[in-house]
């Protein structure tokens, strides 16, 4: 077990395309430590260069204090779980998690016995004798995390590993693997798109956009404090809603609507009394959001709003809006599809509302829960 | 009504497939089956196709062809040309596939490399064989290199001399067909994921640790079908030995194929020839047999 040091890391591509820019991350010994961000972001290729399958252009990479930058992959302790699973389909289970051992020239006898152990801690020892193929998805996920564990690496790296299964194998295999995570208290990079696993599975979440590192915190800090307004219209899910305004005497107002902010906002952020006559993105999150004919919603403030659409969910619903403010993009690509092309904003009512598409509502607003960020550089105030 | 209408639409529906079929069910009962039945009992006959009326031989011409030595020398010959030919086809074409296939090369040298390494292909039997010809004169350019390279220290006549004939044919059709393989098993190789070599480096494999554990087995089904084609392929080539060496000399390339040519229109032995004609089909048939039961299996 060690710790994951990048100092400065850069990856460029011979068309002069900056992959990863300046990439400082620091992963403790036994951490879980999840790489996030949308597609292209360069979060695998990060994960690849701490495997050693991508050359770094330049940096210093340190995996349990030694300098790997020019060792190639199999001397730097780690083990990595495919996208794909990479099972090899003519080698049976029991082959596919002992062939680093087979490789290694260890006797028949004492891989049998350490892939024996492994397929107990993963349930698949009935299955030793098959071949992929004849695996369901979550087996094949295990031979995959089986054959990194055999190794008993100093780190595990994990490149999507659940993105090839069904949403509900996948919300099982999510806690599978934070549990076993836990139980071998091994230093995990996991990698993902899905903000989802990110925010449920790792001590630590490292959110990337374009090669750049936006914030690296645990899960909490980054859905209440996000540093800039990517972060924050990234993490959660709908995104957070994002709009323009003019604060204007202690008052943020757009179009028909003004929501009056609270003295503890500004104790909070002395920054923000600089914005007044000047614009300024506040945003809220879907959750944040009421409806204002139901009990909760009555101690809120108010905005009209109309309803664009309706997403009943049993548990909730997501009802789309449109509300008189200019809505800003966070620059997630993902983001817009939680927008449609009438609606502006989103949020989640709890399932006994009975709002219809078209009608005229009164949203009521969390004020306390409101985020600011400068308009030019989008970074939280 | 209806009823008589709806057994009519049956009727139909089990009648259509068939009748799609029958086109190409009768060009081959035409073009294949009956040449070979007519074949198979010609080698019955004495004075097969020569007389109108030809008298039931029963197994005499076997007989006469399982005594002959040439028949048993041409035998032999057919296996070592065509086992020597399979075998340097699968080594050379994975070779060439693999080089062709590695990441080191440079891409504008691979493509070039990927057009000459194809040419061979390009070439007819006719061709190849005028080639090989040239090439292994007695004063052609490869005595002459290897005498100024000092390996041979006089001229060798490598289609003329009974020590050296048979390699020379099998050597020449092995350069005429390890294109099918290259190719072959270059679209094979092209399909393995990459992930399987990044997973196997991560895991500590080394070249040739690859090769044996993802790369072969990865193109097996390639390799064993390939290799049986080119077995059946192998077998029944005649137009390279007979515009080469005409399976001399002294016998010395005689295969099965020209030795058949031989008894056909040479001695006019035509029930003769259809007698070994028939020990060739029921070779390629076993070996057609074990092709699709393989190919069944998979």
């Amino acid at each position: 077990m060690a710790d994951v040091v990048l100092e400065n890391i850069c990856k460029t591509y011979g068309n002069n395309f900056h992959a990863i820019d300046q990439l400082n991350l620091s992963v403790e010994d036994g951490e879980f430590l999840i790489l996030v961000g949308p597609s292209g972001c360069g979060k695998s290729t990060a994960l690849r260069m701490i495997a050693g399958l991508e050359d770094v252009t330049s940096g210093s990479l340190r995996i349990g204090g030694v300098d790997v930058v020019d060792m190639p992959p199999k001397d730097r302790d780690i083990a990595m779980v495919f996208q794909s699973y990479a099972l090899y389909p003519h080698m049976t289970v029991f082959e596919n998690i002992g062939f680093s051992m087979r490789l290694a020239g260890k006797p028949k006898a004492e891989r049998k016995k350490r892939v024996d152990e492994i397929a107990k801690t993963l349930q698949l020892t009935s299955l030793l004798d098959s071949k992929p193929a004849n695996l369901s998805g979550g087996q094949r996920q295990r031979v995959a995390m089986g054959r990194a564990m055999v190794r008993e690496p100093a780190a595990f790296l994990m490149d999507e590993p659940l993105s090839n299964l069904d949403a509900k194998l996948r919300v099982q295999m999510r806690a599978e693997i934070t549990r076993l995570q836990k139980q071998l208290g091994v230093t995990t990079i996991y990698v993902t798109h899905d903000q989802t696993e990110a925010m449920t599975m790792g001590d630590r979440v490292a959110v990337l956009k374009g090669g750049v590192l936006q914030q690296v915190d645990t899960p909490k800090r980054l859905y209440e404090s996000p540093v800039n307004a990517f972060v924050a219209g990234f993490i959660g899910s709908p995104s957070m809603n994002l709009f323009e305004a003019t604060m204007t005497g202690g008052e943020l107002m757009s179009g028909a609507f003004a929501i009056r902010l609270q003295d503890a906002a500004f104790v909070r952020r002395p920054g923000l009394k600089s914005y007044a006559g000047r614009k300024v993105v506040f945003g809220i999150r879907p959750e944040d959001l009421y409806d204002s004919s139901l009990e909760s919603g009555r101690k809120y403030q108010t905005i009209p709003a109309k309803v664009t659409s309706i997403e009943e969910l049993g548990s909730e619903h997501i009802v789309h809006l449109n509300i008189d403010a200019v809505r800003v993009d966070s620059g997630d690509p993902d983001a817009v599809q939680d927008f449609g092309l009438t609606s502006n904003a989103v949020a989640r009512f709890e399932p006994d509302s009975t709002v219809r598409s078209g009608s005229e509502i009164r949203l009521a607003l969390d004020d306390t829960k409101l985020h600011f960020f400068d308009p030019e550089t989008h970074l939280a105030i | 009504m209806t009823r008589q209408k709806r057994s009519h639409h049956k009727l139909k529906r089990a009648v259509a497939p068939y009748l799609y079929l029958s086109p190409s069910l009768l060009i081959i009962g035409l073009l294949m089956l009956l040449p070979m039945v007519t074949v198979i009992a010609y080698s019955f006959q004495n004075s097969a196709v020569l007389r109108r009326d030809p008298s039931f031989a029963g197994l005499k011409h076997y007989q006469a062809i399982f005594d002959d030595p040439v028949f048993w020398a041409s035998l032999w010959h057919t296996l070592y040309f065509t086992c020597m030919s399979v075998i340097f086809h699968m080594t050379i074409g994975m070779i060439f596939a693999l080089m062709l296939n590695s990441d080191r090369i440079n891409p504008t040298l691979r493509n070039i490399l990927r057009v000459l390494y194809i040419l061979p292909w390009l070439f007819t039997a006719v061709i190849i064989a005028v080639i090989w010809r040239l090439l292994l004169e007695p004063n052609g350019v490869v005595n002459s290199i290897l005498m100024q390279l000092g390996i041979i220290g006089s001229k060798v006549e490598w289609f003329s001399s009974p020590e050296t004939a048979l390699h020379a044919v099998t050597f020449a059709n092995i350069w005429a067909g390890y294109p099918l393989f290259m190719v072959s098993l270059l679209a094979g190789l092209q399909g393995i994921p990459k992930d399987f070599y990044e997973a196997a480096d991560i895991d500590g494999a080394k070249a040739y640790q690859k090769l044996i554990f993802i790369t072969i087995p990865q193109l097996m089904p390639i390799i064993i079908s390939i290799s049986l084609l080119d077995f059946i392929w192998t077998m029944q080539v005649f137009p390279l030995i007979w515009i080469t060496t005409g399976g001399g000399p002294i016998y010395s390339t005689e295969v099965l194929s020209t030795y058949t040519y031989k008894l056909a229109f040479s001695s006019y032995n035509l029930s003769q020839a259809s007698a070994s004609a028939v020990v060739i089909l029921l070779i390629s048939l076993g070996l057609t047999l074990f092709y699709i039961r393989y190919q069944k299996a998979r």
